[in-house]
């Protein structure tokens, strides 16, 4: 191993030994539903930390990912919370009973999506808040400082949520997990199944910077 | 116990600091009368060496610093309707005995329940400015005389007890009747009270004998009892107007302490709240908070309208300020053995009103559809407080990629070849590689308001997935296969 890494790896250790609370959030989380998805991040959406799933394509999954999520959450009984920043959702997207447990936030603008979000990472009963800035104008999100991202990321760290933020170019600074979406749905997947769709889903980890505990540790 | 007495001693002075945050901690004095003739009339604790009496002179060389007030007539009227307000919590029968005091009739009542609601209040007021001191008797004479003793509740049971040791003072004899008692050798309401009653009236007469039954604590009297407030509200004007929102959250807490006590004890909470500033231009500005969860809870009230007046910018300096609550039924609700309730219910809701505050009332809830097929049609419900299990699976799963919606939705040209989309025009541009379609939809045409849609799925050669609608208005992309 050569020096840098060293240094590195040092650094991670003795980082292990003095945060171990973040350590030990990395691997739990709440399942998205999405196969690909939960293998990436090593078994669902990290609980206290934010993960950016970027859909830089059209027709990439970012929605069925949101069902995907629907659907496991009701299952276990949990709340989401869903921030829409460009008022994209549909309803009719998805079963009646996948609504039930849903608090839905329409934004008009990015700045309220960050309000709202700001507010609902703090809350304590949601298991996971989804803040979909897709649709967003880029500028007005390139606009956005850095300092927003960090607070929102401290605000998930401070808690017990899974925070998702779907974009459609990469954007939060320093995230702990960026995953790609990459592979475009064709017209034929129409007919398919949804659990089958969301079963084709292909995820590509751009960052994961959240080491394993047991990597942490050594 | 049959009758409660709640009082603030020293109320003016109380009721002037509660309504003015400059005099908090600070000593000041109110006092009666103008020049040299101006005497304190209430001291704080603050003002040490000056008691009620002194010359305001004088006030001021013993306690250099000191704030001398006049009374406010409109700030003792706020603390008063605060403490009457209270008094209604304890019981539907309660007489406004005097500037900041009441009586309460409290036959029939639960003792224990209420016991624990005056100390309740007692701390409730005394956080709000006003050290409330509750009193309860057989008589409303003796309520009184074990209110002055409070600490801050005190119920009698045993009158003669409770009675004997006090200074004839308390049953307010004339300096005249005070001189021949003093020569007896009574100076206390025992003293007095173990010569018979006869005996006192054949020496001293009839004033003898109420003399004797106020110091038996034996003097009752029909209480006249106050209407409960019909009307939720406060409003208060400012002199000179003001330009910051500190001076109007200080209010709106004051206010927001005494409407939520009197819904309490009406057996109401607030649905709603409005909120109206009136300008100094005589213009206005309004804002109406509609609660998530119906409640009297002062903090949660704070924090809706917090959020809302820290954005505010008005065009000229506020002049009044008044609030309304609109009262509604508690909601009683009994959730299931194993349903998933929420954390804090009172955190969710406080935050969906604060979100709500930023984005408007109609875009935070959970959406529900309309049963109907119109397309995108939904309502937004008050979320559940519990996770329902889901019921049976849906007989007909959901297929393909969620819909993504557009909204508005695109409006775009196509250029149909054999009746079917070739080409798309707009702001989704390209030729269109496979399509699925039409599907043809209509519904209300008894109605005005009749809708016809023909839709169709598209994929384009960029990629992507789109779904195109065709209405009497044209084409559009309403969304996307995501």
């Amino acid at each position: 191993m050569s020096a840098p890494s060293q240094t590195v790896s040092a650094l991670r250790s003795l980082l292990a030994v003095r945060f171990p609370e973040r350590a030990r959030k990395a691997p739990c989380g709440v399942p998205a539903g999405v196969p690909a998805l939960d293998d990436a991040l090593g078994g669902g959406l990290p609980s206290g930390l934010l993960t950016e799933l970027v859909s830089p394509v059209a027709s990439g999954g970012g929605q069925t990912v949101v069902a995907g999520l629907l659907a496991s959450t009701q299952a276990s009984r949990q709340r989401v919370a869903l921030i829409d920043g460009s008022d994209g959702f549909a309803p009719e997207a998805v079963p009646g009973d996948l609504l039930r447990h849903l608090v839905w936030v329409r934004c008009r603008s990015p700045e309220q999506a960050f309000a709202a979000a700001d507010i609902l990472v703090r809350d304590g009963n949601y298991a996971a808040v989804v803040l979909d800035l897709r649709g967003c104008a880029e500028r007005a999100l390139r606009r956005t400082p850095a300092s927003t991202w960090y607070r929102l990321q401290r605000a998930a760290e401070s808690g017990t949520v899974a925070f998702l933020v779907q974009t459609e170019s990469p954007m939060v600074p320093a995230v702990p997990w960026r995953l790609v979406l990459g592979t475009p749905f064709s017209l034929a997947d129409s007919d398919e199944p949804r659990a089958d769709v969301a079963g084709r889903l292909a995820v590509r980890a751009d960052r994961a910077h959240v080491q394993a505990p047991e990597e942490m540790a050594g | 116990m049959n009758y409660a007495f709640l009082t603030v001693p020293d109320f003016a002075l109380h009721a002037l600091r509660r309504s003015d945050p400059s005099l908090a901690g600070r000593a000041c004095a109110l006092v009666s009368g103008d020049g040299r003739k101006a005497r304190v009339t209430e001291a704080s604790p603050e003002a040490r060496a000056v008691a009620p009496g002194l010359a305001a002179t004088l006030a001021m060389s013993r306690c250099p610093g000191i704030i001398l007030c006049q009374r406010d007539p409109a700030a003792e009227a706020e603390a008063h309707r605060l403490i009457i307000a209270a008094g209604f919590t304890l019981a539907p029968r309660v007489e406004s005995t005097g500037s900041g005091c009441c009586t309460v009739d409290l036959r029939g009542a639960d003792r224990a329940r209420t016991e624990s609601l005056m100390r309740l209040h007692a701390a409730e007021l005394a956080a709000a400015g006003l050290p409330l001191r509750v009193g309860a008797g057989a008589t409303p004479l003796l309520a009184s005389y074990a209110a002055r003793l409070a600490e801050p509740v005190l119920i009698v049971d045993d009158t003669g007890n409770f009675l004997a040791p006090l200074s004839l003072a308390f049953a307010q004899p004339t300096r005249e009747q005070e001189g021949i008692l003093a020569g007896w050798g009574i100076v206390t309401l025992g003293a007095l009270t173990a010569i018979p009653k006869a005996e006192i009236g054949r020496r001293l007469g009839a004033s003898g004998v109420l003399l004797w039954e106020r110091a038996a604590g034996e003097a009752t009297r029909v209480l006249r009892h106050v209407e409960p407030a019909r009307s939720f509200s406060a409003e208060w004007s400012y002199e000179p107007p003001v330009e910051s929102v500190e001076p109007l959250f200080f209010k709106l807490r004051r206010f927001a302490e005494r409407v939520a006590l009197e819904l309490r004890g009406a057996g109401f909470v607030a649905e709603k709240l409005s909120l109206t500033l009136l300008l100094e231009d005589e213009t206005d500005h309004r804002r109406e908070f509609r609660l998530p969860e119906p409640g009297a809870d002062v903090e949660g009230w704070l924090r809706v309208m917090n959020g809302h007046l820290s954005t505010v910018r008005t065009e000229a300096r506020v002049a009044a300020v008044r609030l309304v609550a609109s009262p509604a039924r508690p909601p009683e609700k009994q959730d299931g053995l194993f349903d998933t309730g929420l954390r804090d219910p009172a955190l969710f809701w406080e935050n969906i009103a604060r979100v709500a505050a930023i984005v408007g009332d109609d875009r935070v809830g959970t959406p529900a559809m309309v049963d109907t097929h119109r397309p995108d049609a939904f309502t937004m419900e008050r979320p559940a407080e519990a996770v329902a299990p889901a019921l049976q699976a849906p007989v007909h799963p959901p297929c393909g990629p969620a819909l993504r919606r557009f909204r508005p939705p695109w409006p775009v040209r196509v250029d149909c070849g054999a009746g079917v989309p070739e080409l798309v025009r707009g702001r989704l541009d390209g030729t269109v590689r496979a399509v699925r379609g039409p599907w043809l939809a209509e519904g209300e045409w008894w109605r005005p308001e009749a809708w016809a849609v023909e839709t169709w799925l598209v994929e384009m050669r960029s990629g992507g997935v789109y779904q195109l609608a065709r209405t009497r208005g044209g084409w559009c992309v309403e969304g996307m296969l995501d």
